[in-house]
């Protein structure tokens, strides 16, 4: 909600800067940002009776001071004869409409009103739908305008299963599905009751009679409303969060002035169809309570003050304020009074929990994980959803989309995603994890915790390793190998359907954690629930990377260390990665051999060969230098 | 004088993995937590409609049971739970105050943007003890958010809704760039919550707060987008060994 400073300002007694109202509202709990003179508002759903004016400034009164200054139609008003019938009183308690006829408006339109749309940025419609909307935002509740010409026979309020299309007076047609709370005419749809009103009773620039509707609706006849018809409804946004059952007779005679202010009356009538009086809510004075929820040492006189700056009505107990719907019992209260005291103004006491030692073994998840790791591998963390429908996938009524329509049976999909992805970011050796819930129906729910393991490529980047692949083999020993029976079945995924053209065999793993021996854990160590380092992180490079390798010859055997010392002590912004892949004595030549592997990157382009090479000739420039170290070819 | 047989190749160092930032974070909260004297409990990620809203004091009208926030399964069956606060609810029906709960785990909302996803962590906690005030919670989270953020930081308490605590709270931190930074919510447990589990609200009060894993992990290490975490790169990954 947006609302313009000097707006406010009209119903505070004093005139706080910016900054101070700034710093109250924010005590108060509502949250905003401000862009000039424009608070634009944020506020939390429990708190529907602070979306206007009024609303703000009633809440705002403890530390301003508020007046009603609020100018309305005090005479008397005729009864209105109309063939009305309420049929939905659950949803509807009390509604009340005001039939009012002009025969001249003014072009010009008051500070207040003209301020509303100019300088917060709304658009005029017509004068009746105006000020509809001006007396939402000062004092909290929608109204709504029927032509009154429009209305010709007798109307409903009804709450009805529909599947009919409806145009809003914005022109949109919907289709009306499933149970709707509609005023109907002649069985005809012609508002969205509580939402928005419909194209054949809508006013219009000449309107001069109209019937505004004002009600009270139930929030939960409201909710969800507008988002089912991707409607945008200021008035749905107030009936959800709850507006003043009582506020009616004051909301349509502030209207009429409004229109006085305006335009030349011909007549007003005024009827209110109440199914249930509304009960007040009344709450005992318990200053001992407060104090107890809030661990504060307030006196009652000073709870009673505050309570009454926030509207509430003292006697022998605490009346709640009809707009203060969220307002039920002593823990209620305790927040009003947190509020006014401010949050940060309450001072900290400690708790001693008693601290229990945890004498509990190593769960079965961090020694997989601990295993794991110290191997090489990387846990990821995938998301639930899948397009896989089995016969026990649990469904998902409301999938974000097709593809996601079903909870995932097995880890295996996607982690083949994950190592698919890494493949083409040019990882050449690929060994990833995931240890999630699985969920199946079979009929009824089952829950197990299942471990997945996916390996692909080079064992490793080591002279030992590189040239060898990861394998069924690997797998085995890694898990298998002290078992006395294969609890860690292995297969290998064949590529033939999986859209890649690398060749390197994928092996694959998947295991309820329930389903493994205690004997293979009983074998593992904790070895990697060390506290936990919060390293600064540097965005990966979104640009290809770039890889080198170079077979050195070293016949001056003296200088192998110091090959590899430069080597390994290289380091530069573009080097993303480099390893030793090769190391062979040639006893024959009596000399030394070793590959090494350059892997560029850039976090601001893709590198060119030139930038690739220049780079590279720094490198091995002071390499190539030494005696009998050569790269054959070069 | 070098000889071949006197050379050693280099010693090959084993190329560690990672446990994702996420988890590390996680039980990194989850120890704090149990350091101070919570109990871990663990619950089920699909959860029916009332421990995932009712007990918690959630009315039907409430705009997190809609069908546009919450995912629901099987006909409505169940819910993809939308916080670990359930966790608590079931861990309160078995045992009597004291008590001193933290639970940890994915949930769910249906929110699938640059700032947010249909699945991310949250670690809450829950205290429950003759006595627990406002005063108290303040405490602890004061603690929580020094032990994480050093004990210079600057925090701000809002008020703020959630329907199973009354009074309810948002904590802020004020950034480096001088921005408050939601962090966390709290608040002091709905006496309604209480009696749901069976728990004499009058003699017992409870403080509750739950903070989101991600949140967390991305001011700890310095991740600007929130989506970074579920790429599964190896090249992200592997800076968090």
């Amino acid at each position: 909600m947006k609302l313009l400073y000097q707006d406010l300002l009209r119903f505070l007694n004093e005139k706080p800067s910016k900054e101070v109202l700034s710093d109250k509202l924010f005590q108060l709990g509502h949250e905003h940002e401000i862009h000039g003179d424009i608070f634009d508002m944020e506020l939390t759903p429990n708190r529907g009776d602070c979306l206007s004016l009024i609303g703000l400034a009633r809440d705002l009164n403890v530390f301003f001071g508020t007046s009603d200054t609020i100018d309305i139609y005090k005479d008397n008003i005729e009864n209105l004869d109309i063939d009305f019938e309420n049929l939905a009183t659950e949803d509807c308690s009390k509604i009340s409409f005001l039939e009012i006829e002009v025969k001249k408006i003014s072009t010009d339109y008051r500070p207040y009103l003209e301020n509303y749309f100019s300088t917060l940025g709304n658009n005029k419609t017509n004068f009746f739908t105006d000020i509809s909307n001006y007396i939402s935002y000062e004092l909290g509740q929608p109204t709504h305008c029927f032509n009154r010409d429009s209305i010709n026979s007798k109307f409903l309020l009804e709450n009805k299963e529909l599947n009919s299309i409806f145009k809003t007076l914005l022109g949109t047609e919907i289709s009306l599905e499933g149970k709707n709370c509609v005023f109907s005419m002649n069985n005809e749809v012609i508002s969205l009751a509580g939402v928005m009103g419909g194209a054949t009773t809508a006013c219009n620039f000449d309107t001069r009679s109209v019937l505004v509707e004002c009600a009270y609706f139930n929030p939960e006849s409201i909710i969800g409303k507008s988002v089912k018809y991707n409607l945008t409804s200021d008035a749905a946004h107030k009936f959800e969060r709850g507006v003043d059952i009582e506020a009616q007779d004051k909301v349509l005679r502030r209207f009429i002035k409004i229109v006085q202010d305006h335009a030349v009356i011909e007549s007003i009538k005024i009827k209110s169809f109440i199914a249930k009086e509304y009960q007040d809510i009344s709450i005992p004075i318990n200053v001992a309570k407060i104090n107890n929820i809030l661990g504060t040492q307030l006196n009652e006189s000073k709870y009673l003050s505050y309570i009454e700056k926030l509207g509430f009505e003292t006697s022998s107990t605490i009346k709640v304020p009809s707009y203060r719907s969220d307002i039920k019992t002593q823990n209620d209260l305790a927040e009003e009074i947190a509020r006014v005291i401010g949050y940060d103004n309450i001072a900290s006491t400690p708790i001693n929990l008693e601290r229990k030692i945890n004498n509990s073994k190593t769960d079965k998840v961090t020694l997989i994980e601990s295993l794991l790791v110290a191997n090489g591998f990387s846990e990821v963390i995938n998301f639930p959803f899948t397009s896989i429908k089995e016969k026990s996938s649990i469904a998902i009524d409301n999938p974000l989309d097709s593809n996601r329509e079903s909870f995932r049976i097995s880890i295996k999909e996607s982690l083949i995603s994950n190592l698919l992805y890494n493949e083409r970011r040019q990882k050449d050796s690929i060994k990833l994890f995931e240890i999630s819930d699985i969920y199946t129906k079979s009929p009824d729910l089952e829950q197990k915790k299942v471990l997945g393991i996916i390996i692909s490529g080079r064992l490793a980047n080591d002279h030992i390793n590189f040239s060898k692949k990861l394998d069924q083999k690997y797998l085995d020993q890694l898990l298998n190998e002290n078992l006395d029976n294969e609890y860690f079945k292995v297969i290998e995924i064949p590529r033939s359907n999986l859209n890649t053209k690398k060749k390197d065999r994928i092996f694959y793993v998947e295991v309820a954690l329930d389903d493994i021996p205690e004997l293979f854990f009983s074998s593992l160590d904790e070895t990697v629930n060390k506290p936990v380092n919060f390293v600064k992180y540097i965005p990966t490079s979104e640009f290809p990377s770039s890889a080198r390798d170079f077979s050195f010859s070293i016949t001056n055997l003296s200088k192998v260390k110091e090959v590899i010392e430069i080597l390994e002590n290289t380091s530069d912004s573009i080097i993303k990665d480099s390893f030793l892949f090769d190391f062979y004595k040639d006893t024959n030549k009596n000399l030394v051999k070793i590959g090494y592997r350059f892997i560029f990157q850039s976090h601001k382009k893709t590198l060119s060969d030139t930038e690739v090479n220049k780079k590279l000739e720094q490198i091995l420039s002071p390499i190539l230098k030494l005696d009998g170290v050569i790269i054959p070819g070069l | 004088m070098s000889t071949l047989d006197s050379i050693q190749p280099p010693k090959i160092n084993i190329d560690k993995g990672t446990r994702h930032p996420i988890n590390q974070t996680k039980d990194y909260l989850i120890k704090l937590l149990t350091d101070t004297g919570f109990k871990e409990v663990h619950g089920p990620e699909i959860e029916t409609e009332e421990f995932n809203f009712d007990m918690l004091n959630i009315k039907k009208s409430h705009p997190a049971r809609q069908m546009h926030d919450t995912f629901y399964v099987e006909g409505k069956e169940g819910v993809l739970r939308t916080h670990t606060s359930p966790v608590q609810i079931r861990s309160m029906l078995k045992t009597t105050p004291p008590l001193a709960f933290t639970s940890a785990g994915k949930v769910y909302r249906k929110d699938d943007d640059s700032t947010h996803l249909p699945m991310f962590h949250q670690v809450e906690g829950i205290y429950v003890d003759e006595n627990v005030n406002f005063a108290n919670l303040k405490d602890l989270i004061h603690k929580i958010l020094h032990n994480l953020f050093g004990n210079d930081v600057e925090i701000r308490f809002r008020p703020s809704y959630f329907p199973f605590t009354e009074p309810s709270a948002e904590v802020d931190i004020l950034s480096d760039s001088g921005k408050w930074l939601e962090i966390l919510g709290c608040g002091i447990v709905n006496p309604i919550v209480l009696e749901n589990c069976k728990i004499d609200s009058n003699k017992y009060s409870g403080l509750a707060f739950g903070l989101g894993v991600e949140r967390i992990a991305m001011l700890k290490y310095g991740v600007n987008d929130i989506r970074e975490f579920y790429k599964s790169n190896l090249d992200f990954l592997a800076q968090f060994k």
